[in-house]
């Protein structure tokens, strides 16, 4: 997983009603046209979220009849997502601390980086 | 699969100064960790402390930069793990730019299948070692 598809994943979760919907589907595959009924929303709002969900890989489609059912994805997203937040974190915080050492008036002529 | 993070920012200092800041262990224990080891060779012990947390590692390149020779280009390569967890490799490349920055991109991957596949024990302490045969796999 690239650092693209976990922001994909962290976007599509960030909206409630995308997480509601997740969190029905995970309990009962779905169409859109089911969902719409279930929700206070338009099919087309409906729509547009499932794919927004499906483009961060956390649904899978299937067709039905003349409509698509949704599954969520049972791939173990968590454990690189949890990883890339983490680490991309890490890096961010040495990388500022690197920056602010070197940008020390005189910092590259001492030997010993200033503490 | 491979997990993977990326990194690049333009430094205020020559790539001399910035190989120092990435290669010297006093260097690196103010910004990189706590306190650092590090062989700077090829094949090198490495241990990096942050807080309690004590990761292991070892070195897989080093190549200092030189004015004659790829444009003022260093990269360090090295792996690291937490005890209990798989070794991610972390690349340090920089390179000069003309206006008298040095620009580092770090990229850390975590290739957990590859190193499931050659079976090699993901992470641990001492005894622990994955070595450049990985790599080379």
């Amino acid at each position: 997983m690239t650092e693209d598809q976990a922001g994909a994943v962290f976007g599509a979760l960030a909206d409630p009603m995308r997480r509601r919907l997740l969190t029905a589907i995970s309990e009962h595959p779905s169409t859109a046209t089911e969902l719409a009924t279930a929700f206070p929303i338009s099919r087309q709002a409906v729509a547009k979220h499932l794919n927004s969900l499906s483009e961060a890989g956390l649904l899978d489609r299937e067709k039905a009849g003349r409509d698509v059912r949704y599954h969520v994805t049972p791939a173990p997203l968590s454990s690189a997502v949890t990883w890339m937040a983490e680490v991309g974190g890490q890096w961010d915080g040495r990388l500022a601390r690197l920056a602010g050492a070197l940008s020390e008036p005189g910092a590259g002529q001492r030997g010993e980086m200033p503490r | 699969m491979t997990d993977l993070i990326e990194r690049e920012l333009s430094l205020p200092a020559s790539v001399a100064d910035v190989w120092r800041a990435i290669t010297d262990p006093q260097w690196l224990s103010g910004w990189l960790a706590d306190d650092v080891e590090l062989e700077l060779l090829p094949g090198g012990e490495a241990s990096f402390t942050i807080g309690d947390e004590v990761r292991t590692g070892w070195v897989e390149e080093v190549s200092a930069p030189a004015a004659d020779r790829d444009g003022g280009t260093g990269c360090l390569a090295f792996w690291w793990a937490r005890d209990d967890e798989p070794a991610s490799r972390v690349e340090l490349v920089i390179t000069e730019t003309s206006d008298a920055r040095t620009r580092l991109r770090v990229v850390e991957t975590r290739p957990l299948e590859i190193l499931d596949l050659v079976g090699v024990p993901l992470g641990g302490h001492g005894s622990t070692r994955f070595g450049p045969a990985l790599v080379a796999a």
